[in-house]
């Protein structure tokens, strides 16, 4: 069931934003069915040669996102109300970007410095998540 | 139950053209630490004082409650040892040696071994003197982990094995690690490996510790900003600069305290920041020994 | 200390030198046959024959299981049995002298029947010899100790080497003191407090070369 997340070496994001993502897509898909019980970290781990440190981040994040729900002492689930459809966050995403286009043209600003933007509001929102919880 | 599976505090060792110094850490039970240093650094010397194998001048080593190395027999019986400068006995077989090891150790699980022979493509009836190298590490592995110790120490675990029986190895250790009683410490040069399984990491250079965090902050709190600065600018003020590189107008500068505020500190003072880098296990841990180096020197 | 796990060392050593320890017994079991036939072109042979037996497995032994053990770098793999460097010791000491013993004591109680034999007598070869077969011991007991505690290769080949020669000069000593002298060509045993005090000095030697080798190896804080 978890042995068919593959990570790729050479992929250039972080470990744990790649694990995040195959799961979203499975969750997607319907591979992990809403509700059902997912492995729990340290199994996970084993199954992707991935350290512990890194799956429970994965898993804080999701957790975050309303994704999966960790119930106290038992594991963690599929959210019963995970909103996941990709097409519905990918039109909600088009529609964003293009605001960002046009805002970025009104300031001024070229498409490199943008995508520095982008990585900076990447990054804060990471790092919102690592300063008020312990990884 | 006790939630350091090692640690040592202020521990000192004096050789005559080797000092280890002060050093301290902390590892808990059921995590993984990646021991990263260069050839002579004291990660060796560091394991054999862990294993009680050599006293330590000063300080106090506990590992897996017991104080070593006064109480090292104890301790031994959980702990699976593997390091690159062992040997196993050339002239008797596998099989023997497993024997030998399941008569020490009541843990021994017999079932278990015998997968393992099969996944590391090993055969019981061979001497020890036929095998090549990385058979001989995968040997010494196998005796370390088909006793389900507590705490694996291993020194260089992965060095001489073909990408495959890497694969393997790696495989085996994180199965350890899905009993969260287990703990394991390795050292290794390959950056790749620790990188990948460690949760903790520590860097050690000429009998210092100069840097162990939780493997994520490692990865979070290092960057590279290219900067581009307008003429006669002065570089900005950023924290944790570890090295700066580039020219002067275009400066590369290797941070170890990362923010995204930066980045607006960087656009205040006119600077632009045109990328940054996400670093690398490796590239992290060269900057951080030249830099500590440039220290000593100055 | 931990008995169990003494006796699995030494095990180990002695399955790891099997074939060594079988060859010294087919090598003395055919010096008595050669000294047992008789005649003094046999005594002499087989005699010779006894001692290069003797003196080698003692040799020979604490060579490979001590020395080499360093050399071969199997000494990690031991270090990190349920084991402290007080029961390596011991290993290695009751290891290589228990094997040693019983050859020696085998080829002492032989020689000495062989010397008593009924119809052909040479008992005032007796204290010579017992000495003699003592000396042995100690030198053995010497090899082992310097094995151990110098942990070089180059000290305990040294040692052999003095051992062996001290041998042939203490021999020649102990056969020309007045008293022993005297006695050996007999077929009586004379017994003489000479050798009485040459035989307890030899085994108060072995004692406080044990003793001295134990307390070395537990002052020591490294063992790798």
């Amino acid at each position: 069931m978890h042995s068919d997340i593959v990570i790729s070496q050479t992929d250039g994001r972080p470990m744990y934003l790649q694990i995040m993502e195959q799961i979203k897509q499975r969750i997607a898909v319907g591979e992990w069915a809403i509700g059902e019980e997912i492995p729990s970290i340290r199994q996970l781990a084993v199954a992707l040669r991935v350290s512990v440190i890194t799956i429970k981040r994965a898993y804080l994040e999701l957790e975050r996102e309303g994704v999966i729900v960790t119930q106290q002492g038992k594991g963690s689930i599929v959210a019963p109300n995970a909103r996941l459809t990709p097409r519905l966050y990918d039109e909600e995403l088009a529609e964003h970007l293009e605001q960002v286009v046009r805002l970025g043209k009104l300031l001024g600003l070229t498409p490199a410095e943008l995508a520095v933007r982008l990585q900076v509001a990447t990054d804060e929102f990471a790092a919102g998540r690592l300063t008020k919880e312990k990884v | 139950m006790n939630e350091l599976a090692v640690h040592f505090e202020g521990v000192n060792k004096r050789y005559a053209h080797f000092t280890l110094n002060d050093i301290s850490l902390d590892l808990p039970t059921g995590s993984i630490m990646g021991f990263i240093g260069a050839n002579g650094a004291g990660k060796s010397t560091t394991i054999r004082i862990l294993m009680g194998l050599v006293r330590q001048d000063a300080g106090s080593v506990r590992v897996l409650g017991h104080a070593m190395p006064a109480e090292q027999t104890s301790a031994k019986m959980d702990i699976g040892f593997v390091s690159e400068d062992m040997r196993l006995y050339g002239a008797a077989t596998l099989g023997w040696h497993m024997e030998f090891i399941r008569s020490i150790f009541p843990k021994w699980d017999a079932p278990y071994a015998t997968d393992l022979l099969r996944r590391f493509d090993l055969k019981a009836e061979q001497k020890i003197k036929g095998l090549s190298h990385g058979q001989r590490v995968k040997a010494a592995l196998l005796l370390a982990l088909a006793r389900r110790p507590k705490l694996l120490v291993l020194d260089e675990p992965t060095t001489g094995l073909d990408p495959v029986a890497r694969r393997e190895v790696l495989g085996e250790l994180m199965a350890v690690l899905a009993d969260e009683d287990r703990t394991i410490l390795f050292s290794s040069h390959n950056t790749l490996d620790v990188e990948q399984i460690s949760d903790q990491i520590t860097f050690i250079d000429r009998g210092r510790i100069i840097d162990s965090a939780d493997k994520e902050i490692f990865l979070d709190r290092w960057r590279r900003l290219r900067l581009a600065l307008p003429p006669d600018a002065a570089l900005p003020h950023i924290p944790g600069v570890v090295e700066i590189g580039g020219s002067g107008r275009l400066p590369v500068v290797t941070t170890k305290s990362f923010e995204p505020g930066m980045v607006y500190a960087c656009n205040d003072s006119g600077a632009t920041v045109q990328a940054i880098d996400t670093m690398t296990l490796e590239e992290i841990f060269v900057a951080n020994v030249q830099s500590r180096r440039q220290e000593q020197i100055a | 200390m931990n008995r169990r796990m003494i006796g699995r060392l030494i095990w180990k050593d002695w399955y790891l030198q099997r074939w060594i320890i079988l060859a010294s017994f087919v090598g003395g079991a055919i010096s008595l046959a050669i000294i047992a036939k008789g005649g003094k072109a046999g005594f002499l042979v087989g005699l010779i024959l006894l001692i290069t037996v003797l003196v080698s497995i003692g040799a020979q032994l604490a060579v490979s299981t001590i020395v080499q053990e360093r050399k071969e770098q199997t000494l990690p793999f031991v270090m990190s049995l349920p084991i402290s460097y007080r029961e390596y010791t011991a290993s290695k000491m009751l290891g290589n002298l228990a094997i040693f013993l019983v050859v020696w004591l085998v080829m002492v109680v032989s020689s000495l029947a062989l010397l008593a034999y009924p119809w052909d007598p040479h008992m005032g070869l007796i204290p010579f010899t017992a000495i003699m077969a003592t000396e042995i011991l100690l030198g053995t007991c010497l090899v082992v100790a310097t094995a151990l505690i110098t942990e070089s290769q180059g000290w305990t080949i040294g040692a052999i080497m003095v051992v062996n020669l001290a041998f042939n000069f203490f021999g020649y000593w102990v056969a020309h003191i007045h008293n022993i002298a005297n006695g050996m060509e007999s077929t009586k045993l004379m017994w003489t407090s000479s050798a009485s005090v040459l035989l307890i000095g030899e085994f108060c030697t072995i004692a406080l070369l044990l003793g001295l080798t134990f307390f070395f190896q537990s002052r020591k804080q490294d063992f790798l």
